[in-house]
């Protein structure tokens, strides 16, 4: 491909061109909306005056120190905690507040249609704006340095507090920046605006608040420091990495399905995502959690797990059932890969092939592990009330997707109708859950379970699943049927979901072997 | 050869709304192509689907033998898109505005500088650098817009509107920058609503209405296939009453109407029949003083082609 010196005829610039500078060209090297963003900070008001003010801020703080030189110790500490309130909301409110009107700005009208043209990505898009936020952290966290150095010299706090506060700072505010980044891109539907505008707002504010009244209230400093002398730091500093990492990521994803057009493929990031959480829980119990703790640490993970698949499940199980023109022409061209690659491909019924696979190799390892566990425990019935878990769980995700997916399959196949199926099935779980209830307070002036709340999940799991004096013997063998049930009666779409994918392979096969011949007999 | 585009039994629904059915063109490289219709007619369908931000439920369209369903990226490189709207980015001058576009086109280094101020300079836009994006007038804005859906020298482009809101001077202006770009051998499929314009700048049309092709090919074709029954002007020097007397009892003449001492009527003649028309009027001592053919402009074509329903 020319450039536009190559076809445009244009009269010559006035001047030659110098060679490009050191900062152009290592601009080059970087993401182009990080460039643009930065561009954009220094010519507006709100970046600078933020800045100023956070530098005011500071310098007030180490004055009022400086002039309190009896407090010593007590001063110094005092000097951090002011120093990290004031840091607080600027990472956590303002960073975040100005990716989300910055992504606002780049959905106005169309604007990110006209990136999508050019090369970038939605992810690149993301990034980029996520890296921007980064830049900002830096330059707030480099105006309040001189505080912070100034309470570590008046003896206030440690070199390893002051490393660990600011690393968690940059966890918030990356995990802070990228939901702030996923409300803007989900203003994109304008009946989403509103909730955006306010759900942003309020959970920045709240957090933002909430930290800085811990902050401020000297708590924090005086906590940390036995934190980081105990065996429970790695394990609150892994929870606190590895979980903003996992919210960063799923923001991210949520973002780029909505920046995405309907006819791409905004399925696949969030198969994936799902399952590579199995291995995240299980790897973080095992290396993190002592073994001593496992007895509960594994069931915890494996019920986070199973409470991640419905979740993710409803989502899954209600989007339009056919592949768009566009995906189907991508699918892998090896009818082997396009079968493996199937359960990640969007669609309704490939939706619920991934569900199953996914409740199926997490149950197939919580059961390798938990062998491993319990004789730890002699005369412990633990594992049985976690293997009635799993199945209890696994029986009411399949029977309440199996009718999402029958609920969605009465609604029009629009983008529109896969999120009123999504509303509708909460109703739904909500109505079979209160109905019951309801049922009973009015006719029977009292509420016991009996097999009326069968449809209540969280009632019957609570009852059949942990308490043992209450189980009924036929709850196991009926969940059992239920699951079974459930599934035999998918299979058949499953099948469907298969089928489509590998005609679209074969399809593809044949075009490219159309194009081979074309080209030859040119 | 491949044309540069070729848009194949395309079909595009929302909801119960049929925006675009089976509708087929082609258009070659360097070929300025106006794509009119009626309001709703979807033409904006049809661009946005070519320029892959839209798919179609069935058919496809190719940019350069490359198919826009299946090879989107491919066919982004190829493809300059100017949507009805422009929205720059607040606190960005010019230069900015289009070095920010050419590093998202993979433009680098010294490339990426050369082709910036090409651009600029070829849209006029130089001696605005240093002015925010956001603060040109609206001629100037389009020429920015223009500039970067050339940046990386695509070989179709694809304006929606473009002079849309555009005072005479700028429309002027800006005819001749697609006229210079379509010397270089672009091909531009061009939308308005300002028929008059596309007819100075086109070589060919495809109309639209309700989605479906009516009519495609250049305007000589056009002009020649609604000549059918095409409108003549008679200028007598005097007697226009005996001159109208005369038209009355010609063959193929019909509607026949008076102003002063000018006639017009439309006729089914060939030029042969027009010919010898013109000399049975003086034969019949008409003193004439001129006479000619109406030639069919685009508006003409429009409004004989379509029937002006919506959608």
């Amino acid at each position: 491909m020319s450039t536009g010196e190559a076809v445009i005829a244009a009269p010559a610039p006035e001047a030659p061109l110098e060679e490009p500078g050191f900062w152009t060209r290592w601009s080059d090297r970087i993401n182009p909306i990080l460039v643009r963003e930065m561009q954009q900070a220094m010519k507006g008001r709100a970046f600078v005056l933020t800045v100023f003010a956070a530098l005011a801020v500071s310098i007030v703080i180490a004055a009022i120190v400086a002039g309190n030189r009896e407090a010593g110790r007590r001063a110094g500490a005092d000097a951090f905690d002011a120093g990290l309130a004031t840091l607080v909301p600027m990472v956590l409110f303002v960073v975040p507040m100005q990716a989300y009107q910055s992504m606002r700005l780049e959905l106005r009208a169309g604007i990110v249609e006209q990136l999508f043209l050019s090369g970038l990505r939605p992810r690149s898009i993301l990034l980029g704006k996520l890296m921007a936020a980064m830049v900002q952290f830096a330059l707030y966290v480099s105006v309040m340095s001189p505080l912070l150095a100034t309470s570590y010299l008046l003896r206030g706090v440690d070199v390893p507090t002051i490393v660990v506060s600011l690393v968690w700072a940059l966890v918030f505010c990356i995990a802070a920046t990228a939901f702030a980044i996923s409300a803007a891109a989900q203003a994109i539907l304008p009946a989403m605006q509103a909730f955006a505008n306010l759900g942003a707002a309020l959970v920045l504010g709240i957090g933002t608040f909430s930290l800085v009244a811990f902050v401020g209230s000297g708590e924090y400093s005086r906590e940390l420091p036995s934190l980081l002398n105990s065996t429970a730091f790695g394990i609150v500093m892994s929870l606190v990495v590895g979980g903003g990492f996992c919210s960063t990521a799923l923001s991210l994803l949520t973002a780029q399905s909505f920046l995405l057009h309907s006819f791409e493929n905004r399925s696949t990031g969030f198969r994936v995502f799902m399952f590579a959480m199995i291995p995240v829980a299980y790897g973080w119990t095992w290396i993190f959690v002592p073994a001593t703790h496992w007895y509960g640490a594994v069931p915890a993970a494996t019920f986070f797990l199973c409470l991640l698949g419905v979740v993710f499940g409803i989502f899954m199980t209600t989007e339009q059932r056919a592949l768009s023109p566009r995906v189907f022409a991508h699918v892998p061209r090896h009818a082997g890969l396009a079968a493996i690659a199937a359960p990640l491909l969007p669609g309704r019924d490939r939706g619920m092939s991934c569900l199953i696979l996914y409740f199926a190799l997490v149950g197939l390892l919580a059961l390798c592990w938990w062998p491993s566990v319990a004789p730890a425990f002699p005369g412990w019935t633990y594992r049985e009330d976690m293997l009635r878990l799993l199945l209890f769980t696994a029986a009411y995700a399949l029977v309440y997707l199996g009718l999402a997916k029958a609920l969605r399959a009465r609604l029009p196949a629009s983008i529109a109708g896969n999120h009123v199926a999504r509303v509708l099935v909460v109703v739904m779980v909500f109505g079979f859950c209160l109905l019951p209830v309801l049922i009973d307070a009015f006719t029977r002036g009292r509420v016991d379970w009996h097999w009326g709340h069968a449809m209540n999940p969280f009632w019957t799991i609570e009852r059949h699943a942990f308490r043992t004096r209450d189980q009924s013997p036929n709850a196991v063998p009926i969940a059992l049927t239920a699951l079974c049930a459930a599934a035999a009666l998918q299979l058949p779409a499953m099948l469907r979901g298969f089928v489509e994918v590998l005609g679209a392979s074969s399809a593809r096969r044949r075009r490219q072997a159309g194009t081979a011949v074309q080209s030859a007999s040119t | 050869m491949t044309p540069l585009l070729e848009v194949r039994d395309l079909s595009r629904s929302y909801g119960k709304v049929q925006a675009v059915r089976d509708l087929s063109f082609a258009m070659s490289r360097g070929q300025v192509t106006g794509f009119v219709g009626p309001n709703g007619a979807g033409k904006t369908t049809t661009m946005r689907i070519v320029a892959t931000l839209d798919v179609p439920d069935r058919g496809d369209a190719f940019v350069d033998g490359t198919s826009v369903l299946i090879e989107p990226r491919i066919t982004r490189s190829r493809i300059g898109y100017m949507a009805d709207q422009f929205h720059p980015y607040p606190n960005l001058d010019v230069l900015q505005y289009l070095d920010f576009f050419a590093r998202a086109y993979g433009l680098a280094g010294r490339k990426r500088l050369q082709t910036v101020r090409l651009v600029a300079s070829f849209c006029g836009l130089l001696e605005f650098a240093d002015r925010p994006a956001t603060g040109l007038s609206k001629g100037m804005g389009q020429r920015l817009h223009l500039a970067k859906t050339l940046l990386h020298d695509p070989l179709l482009l694809i304006l929606d509107e473009p002079a849309s809101g555009l005072d005479p001077r700028a429309r002027i202006e800006f005819r001749v920058l697609l006229k210079e770009l379509a010397a270089a051998g672009k091909g531009i499929l061009i939308s308005s609503h300002i028929l008059s314009e596309l007819g100075e700048t086109c070589d060919s049309v495809v109309v639209i209405e309700k989605g479906a092709r009516v009519v495609a090919g250049s305007i000589a074709e056009m002009q020649q296939s609604v000549r059918h029954e095409q409108e003549v002007l008679l200028r007598v020097l005097r007697d226009a009453e005996a001159a109208e007397r005369f038209l009355l009892t010609q063959p193929g003449v019909s509607q026949v109407t008076v102003d002063g001492t000018t006639l017009r009527f439309l006729c089914t003649a060939d030029d042969q029949a027009l010919g010898d028309l013109l000399s049975r009027a003086i034969g019949a001592g008409l003193s004439v003083v001129e006479f000619a053919r109406t030639e069919a402009d685009l508006e003409d074509i429009f409004l004989k082609t379509t029937k002006g329903r919506l959608q």
